[in-house]
């Protein structure tokens, strides 16, 4: 995409940044990239299988990232909501990243093998998308493009575990999650999980087992959707970097419906709108409380 | 010497039928569906039926079967006055691996070396005693399979007690090992003679060959004198840290070992998946970290694989199975890694 | 006629649902018990997590109580809690803890009766409900928890 290398290049001239972090080609499809010279940036690409949420590199724990010095990163629209959790839970300046959002008509879940966009390939960030570029951006880059195509299938598992019996319920998560091997790839791409110690590290107790079995990997999921609720962007990263395949997503987008729900908190790319955990009303809702 | 006989398909799902009414394990690649899953995993076969022995690469590695993700060591009661100590047995019910991919195979077998070098580990052998490993002769692959450029092909032998190769309406049997031997015996109704030579799939090599084209000597020596070199940090920017690479792959093999408390008085220690590539992998007790960065850990991913393991054992701790590539959620992509330390080797004029 | 008696763990604040217990006692009310109380400072100290744990170790059902709304010790801690409760039952639901094992309720210095209302339709409820063997990898200690009748 010729505008985009144009602004990378002129953003690293003009020594706004001092890298760009987007997508090129590697062998096998797009993945991240970081373009530290003028050069570089002509490897910069973005097409519809770029699903990388690349906020994942801004958290300040990742110091060989924070090395570069100050970034400019290319967001989608969904990418973006991330960027702002990171900026409103204090993890990141405003000014100390240069947002270039671009304007996405949504992309497929695996970018290695899925090559066409189509209702069987999209991602599951893709059937809620709200808007197709981010309001959270210095720069816009793209074509504007039409709306992803939908499924409402895929989207009908929560419904679907809602009218099993608890005991069905927990047979089929115990059976889920006892194939997680607590490789944390989910943790480590989910721009939100930032923790400089994260609470399956810590010994002194030990309160969450680390060994992968089914007791350990339930107290570990759940703690983790529980701790990214009202938080997590619902981009479907931890799904997708999942290698037990395990639908992690149907977790943290039921919590993103009792949000809505409950508390009338929608994901929202505005850095100053409150987070609904941290927050209360003197009115919340308090029919389970006897 | 090898045996060699064939075994139709409808044979072959007899024989796997006999295996389970005679109680042995049988684990196969299955098909997985539920909940948005769908992929081929090797797993314990219930019916014959389930098997598919023509996929994809299952996504996780056979290492599993024989070094499970948790592994109890022994477990212990306190009393007042004592600890009494609980050994798990080291002896295992017998499993056969029916379509265990050849860089699956070959893993085992290179796990073997450190596996019983300083210290002999039970745990492991015992397993390994106890599985018959059935290959069969990949007639797929993709653009992450490399077997080829680690010293094994789609149609690598190593580490098989029966070597399988598609043949029509069924396959042509290779008995290669005491064990495999030993299973025929039983079995041996099934499989009738061969009258002929295995006719091996050539096109899949290719494909493999072109993917990678390195040599490991070469890697070797220049990872061996290029410690310090800015291409770590470079390659390693975009990895996230975690240990889906480790964990997927047939030969990575460091584990954790935990003690966890099941009550007040009694627990287990148990050895737990480990991977190199978390930040918390060298994480001292004082804070302090030598591996404090992710080029650090990508280096010694890379080292401990194709520098490290060959100069104590002789052969690279890496069968070539893709399977790193095609989990990395943030595209590291170690054949591109070794396709570019290959052509930095080839233009310094690297060791040859 | 069952003779399963069930495990409860009770997680509650010190001010009110711990002084509302105490009342319940010294009034000598009868109340099941089959209940084990951890006194924590305020609900909003309470992280879900020991709920999960309680599960884990053993236990069948779980009470939490705290101050009611607006009478909460350190002026918030509840309102924070009542957020992060509903989240947790609605997640645990989802994922198949039955909610009818957990109770939640406000119990004040001053509600002694209540307190033992709560107690007793907990173990009740989950007696019926029976012992939650399902739970994942669920143990138990080897030492007695005393609950005979």
């Amino acid at each position: 995409m010729q505008e985009l290398k144009e602004l990378a290049k002129k953003l690293l001239e003009e020594k706004q940044v001092s890298a760009i972090l987007g997508y090129e080609y590697g062998r096998l499809g797009p993945r991240p990239a970081f373009a530290t010279t003028i050069s570089d940036c002509d490897r910069l690409v973005f097409d519809h299988r770029c699903v990388h949420n690349l906020a994942a590199y801004l958290s300040p724990r990742r110091t060989q990232v924070a090395q570069l010095g100050r970034l400019a990163v290319v967001v989608k629209a969904c990418d973006a909501r991330a960027v702002a959790g990171l900026i409103r839970e204090s993890q990141l300046k405003r000014e100390d990243v240069v947002l270039i959002g671009v304007r996405c008509g949504g992309v497929v879940r695996d970018p290695a093998a899925d090559q066409q966009l189509d209702a069987g390939t999209v991602a599951p960030r893709c059937l809620e998308c709200e808007k197709r570029e981010p309001a959270l951006a210095d720069h816009l880059v793209g074509e504007a493009k039409p709306a992803p195509p939908g499924n409402a299938a895929r989207d009908a598992r929560i419904a679907e575990i809602e009218t099993m019996s608890p005991e069905q319920r927990l047979a089929l998560w115990t059976s889920l999650l006892e194939r997680c091997t607590r490789c944390h790839a989910c943790r480590q791409v989910c721009p939100m999980c930032f923790c400089e110690r994260c609470i399956a590290e810590k010994t002194q107790p030990a309160w969450i087992e680390t060994s992968p079995h089914a007791r350990g990997n339930f107290a570990w999921h759940l703690t983790r959707a529980l701790h990214l609720a009202g938080r997590c962007v619902n981009c479907g990263e931890c799904e997708r970097a999942c290698p037990a395949q395990i639908p992690l997503g149907l977790l943290n987008r039921k919590l993103a419906r009792v949000m809505a729900d409950r508390f009338g908190y929608r994901v929202t790319d505005d850095p100053s709108a409150p987070a609904p955990i941290g927050a209360y009303r003197l009115d919340d809702e308090q029919e389970f409380i006897l | 010497m090898s045996n060699r006989r064939k075994l139709s398909k409808t044979d072959l799902a007899a024989l796997v039928g006999d295996l389970l009414a005679a109680g042995t394990n049988v684990i196969a690649p299955l098909r997985f569906a539920d909940q948005g899953r769908t992929a081929i995993e090797y797993g314990p076969v219930r019916d014959p039926d389930e098997m598919v022995l023509d996929g994809p690469q299952p996504v996780r590695s056979l290492k599993e079967a024989v070094f499970p993700p948790t592994d109890v060591l022994f477990r212990w009661r306190q009393t007042k006055s004592k600890i009494e100590i609980e050994e798990v047995p080291a002896t295992f019910p017998e499993t056969v691996i029916v379509g265990a991919r050849p860089c699956d195979a070959a893993a085992l077998d290179v796990l073997d070396r450190v596996m019983g070098w300083d210290f002999r580990d039970e745990m492991w052998f015992g397993r390994r005693q106890a599985t018959a490993v059935l290959s069969l002769a990949c007639t797929s692959c993709d653009d992450s399979c490399f077997c080829t450029a680690v010293g094994l092909s789609p149609t690598a032998t190593r580490g098989a007690d029966w070597f399988l190769t598609p043949v029509d309406g069924g396959y042509e049997i290779d008995v290669l090992t005491p064990k495999g031997e030993a299973l025929l015996e039983r079995y041996k109704a099934r499989c009738p003679d061969s009258d002929g030579p295995a006719t091996r799939a050539a096109g899949v090599e290719e494909k493999v060959r072109a993917n990678l084209d390195v040599r490991p000597e070469a890697v070797r020596a220049w990872i061996e004198t290029h410690f310090e070199d800015a291409f770590w940090k470079r390659a390693s920017l975009r990895c996230h840290g975690c240990g889906a690479c480790a964990f997927v792959c047939p030969t990575c093999h460091c584990f954790d070992i935990v003690d966890e408390p099941d009550g007040i008085d009694h627990g287990t220690r148990r050895r737990n998946w480990d991977a190199c590539q978390t930040n918390l992998f060298t994480l001292h007790a004082s804070g302090h970290n030598p591996r404090k960065d992710q080029a650090a850990r990508l280096r010694q991913r890379v080292l401990h694989k194709f520098g490290i393991y060959p100069s104590r054992f002789g052969e690279v701790l890496c069968t070539g199975c893709g399977r790193c590539v095609r989990v990395c959620a943030a595209g590291m992509d170690l054949v591109a890694i070794l396709a570019e330390i290959g052509r930095a080797a080839t233009e310094e004029g690297g060791a040859r | 006629m069952t003779s399963f008696e069930p495990r409860i763990v009770a997680f509650v604040c010190n001010w009110c649902t711990y002084t509302g217990a105490d009342l319940a006692g010294t009034s000598r009310i009868a109340m099941a018990p089959n209940v084990r109380i951890i006194r924590l400072p305020c609900t909003g100290r309470i992280d879900t997590l020991f709920i999960l744990k309680a599960f884990e170790r053993g236990a069948d059902g779980a009470i939490v109580s705290g101050c009611h709304p607006a009478d909460c010790h350190y002026t918030s801690g509840n309102y924070h809690a009542r957020r992060r409760f509903a989240v947790f039952r609605e997640l645990t639901e989802f994922v198949g803890i039955d909610p009818r094992r957990i109770t939640f309720s406000w119990v004040s210095a001053s509600e002694g009766g209540k307190w033992a209302e709560v107690v007793n339709g907990t173990t009740e409820r989950v007696r019926k409900l029976g012992p939650f063997e399902t739970y994942p990898g669920r143990t138990r200690s080897a030492g007695e928890f005393a609950c005979k009748s």
